[in-house]
């Protein structure tokens, strides 16, 4: 039995009496302590998907199982981070980690869980920071705190959906290596289950086990490709060596190419065409 | 800032004017109580000069000297077009230290009135928000979730409170009972219209990162919905503490045996304007300083916000 198995989900939207559907049998599994990407173009419905791991969306057909029992509404077995807004803007850095405690570990002190925040904003160096409120951080300082808020409630799994997107590309870098290194801890604990959604190839390739490659209208899962490449990773190395260059090519080769097959698809619509060619 | 910078200001020479002017010779028959003058704007001088001194911005010292300079001057204009040169009418325009004079004398009756119209105002605006905002979180939750609250409340709020005043005086026992209930609506409308339209504007992706939390629904509604809501709440308690101060005056010059509004009705009717004019800055006062206690109390509760 695997972690998380996603059996057949599809997605009906009623858009002024338009019914258009976002995904259409998407069917996948992820198996425990695996990193997971998901990648596609936007409107290929891979926010969709993860709304409806987050709990706060429910699919039209199919069953979400984590464990083995069908998911209902938001759990705090999934700790989540998005792009934007995963902080509470009227909370200090130490108040949102603690906030987050809160929920997850009832049994714990006011005393306790502001201790336990204090440890993860050390974990993503923001020591210095956690009096500060989310609109005196930068935006990296931001998602660094979304995340010891996730790590901090210790859940099985974690949900991340873009939350690189709007950062720049050396943060995002930098970024992208402290969650493999808190990932993949000092082996005393279980690895958590993440499942990772972006569009970039090169993010997917360095954080993930697997890639799970989505294609719109309607979305569905186009193809999932093993990474090959041992752990820990080495950016600098990776990426100046053969077996990166041409795993990269064959990814954008199937990538673009499903594209193209969008772009040609007779039954496709020209105005949402463009709105993903400029969105991206 | 230099020593130099900090007090070589027009605003002290001003005050020096403003002194000066008391000593010339009186125009008008009347005791113009120059003394008071002098001791009051002595004192404000000297604090001027200390706040000075602790102010290390240069352009919040501007502003502050700006306000006290303005009030020198019209003072020293206030002076001179009375007692001094006589040009407005003496009955009508009293001389500045006459004011002050009849402030002193009246002290304690004055602030009888304003413990009677703060009361009220206290009363009925706290009952006001106490009730409107749970009300608003409510409204607002259930509007948001498709609802016709708004449009309800929309109807409602646009009543003009001041036309409950009659139907008021025939329903409630008595003038103070009916001046909260009027404060009360006054205030009760702005507040929940704020609330609800906070709660309405609050950020979708805000409310769905408290969901992936699991937050119990208490949770959500005071440790999320209403913080996000705050900034429109504060709009709507801040209009709704002006009309409520709008309403109590008006009030309390048709019906009231005390208060504010019925000091300055009271002696304008006897043709006594030294103490309309009392009356009048007193208001002025007492709005400026709930204003200024309610801004901090504002700050203090956004500080988050950029």
């Amino acid at each position: 039995m695997s972690k998380i198995e996603v059996q057949n989900i599809t997605v009906d939207y009623e858009e002024r009496n338009k019914s258009f559907t976002a995904l259409k049998d998407v069917y996948f599994s992820v198996e425990a302590g695996e990193f997971v990407s998901v990648i596609g173009s936007s409107g290929c419905g891979k926010s969709t998907l993860l709304s409806l791991l987050e709990g706060i969306n429910s699919p039209t057909a199919g069953t979400i199982l984590i464990d083995g029992e069908p998911i209902n509404g938001t759990g705090l077995e999934r700790g989540v981070v998005f792009q934007h807004y995963s902080l509470f803007p009227w909370m200090t850095a130490r108040k949102n980690v603690a906030f987050g405690i809160k929920q997850a570990k009832k049994e714990l002190s006011q005393a306790e869980r502001l201790e336990l925040a204090d440890k993860f904003l050390d974990k993503v160096g923001l020591s210095e920071f956690k009096d500060k409120y989310p609109s005196q951080l930068s935006g990296g300082m931001q998602q660094r705190v979304a995340i010891a808020r996730a790590l901090a409630m210790d859940t099985e799994i974690l949900l991340m959906d873009e939350p690189f997107g709007a950062i720049d590309a050396k943060n995002r870098a930098i970024l992208q290596e402290l969650l493999l290194d808190l990932w993949e801890g000092d082996g005393s604990e279980p690895k958590k289950t993440v499942i990772f959604v972006t569009h970039d190839i090169d993010e997917a390739i360095f954080l993930s086990d697997r890639i799970i490659m989505m294609s719109a209208n309607p979305g569905h899962v186009y193809k999932e490709i093993e990474v090959p490449f041992d752990r820990p990773r080495d950016r600098v190395q990776l990426i100046q060596s053969e077996e990166y260059i041409s795993f990269r090519n064959e990814l954008i080769e199937l990538f673009y190419g499903e594209i193209d097959n969008e772009i040609y698809d007779d039954d496709y619509d020209d105005d949402e065409y463009e709105e993903e060619v400029y969105a991206e | 800032m230099n020593v130099r910078q900090k007090y070589l200001r027009v605003t002290h020479l001003l005050f020096i004017v403003l002194i000066a002017v008391q000593f010339l010779p009186d125009k008008v028959k009347t005791d113009t109580h120059i003394s008071y003058i002098i001791w009051f704007f002595s004192a404000v001088e000297v604090l001027a000069l200390t706040v000075s001194w602790f102010i290390k911005k240069k352009a919040s010292l501007d502003l502050f000297l700006d306000i006290v300079g303005t009030i020198y001057g019209l003072f020293i204009l206030w002076t001179l077009l009375t007692a001094k040169f006589d040009v407005l009418k003496a009955s009508l325009f009293p001389p500045p230290g006459k004011v002050f004079y009849q402030f002193i004398e009246d002290y304690d009756k004055i602030l009888i009135n304003v413990k009677s119209s703060l009361g009220i105002i206290l009363e009925g605006y706290l009952l006001a928000a106490v009730v409107s905002i749970p009300l608003g979180l409510f409204l607002g939750w259930t509007a948001r979730l498709g609802n016709a609250a708004t449009y309800v409340s929309k109807f409602l709020s646009s009543i003009p409170p001041i036309v409950y005043i009659p139907y008021g005086i025939a329903l409630l026992p008595t003038f103070r009972s009916v001046s909260v209930f009027v404060i009360f609506l006054a205030a009760f409308w702005p507040i929940l219209a704020g609330t609800m339209s906070g709660v309405l504007n609050a950020e979708q992706r805000v409310i769905d990162s408290a969901r992936v939390l699991n937050v119990k629904k208490i949770t959500m509604m005071f440790s999320v919905i209403l913080p996000s809501a705050l900034p429109q709440i504060f709009l709507g308690c801040n209009q709704g503490l002006t009309v409520a101060f709008i309403l109590l005056t008006s009030a309390e010059m048709i019906g009231a045996s005390d208060g504010l509004g019925y000091y300055v009705k009271q002696y304008s009717d006897f043709g006594d304007y030294t103490r309309t004019i009392v009356g009048i800055f007193v208001i002025g006062i007492v709005v400026v300083f709930i204003s200024f206690l309610f801004n901090r109390l504002q700050r203090y509760l956004l500080r988050w916000k950029k």
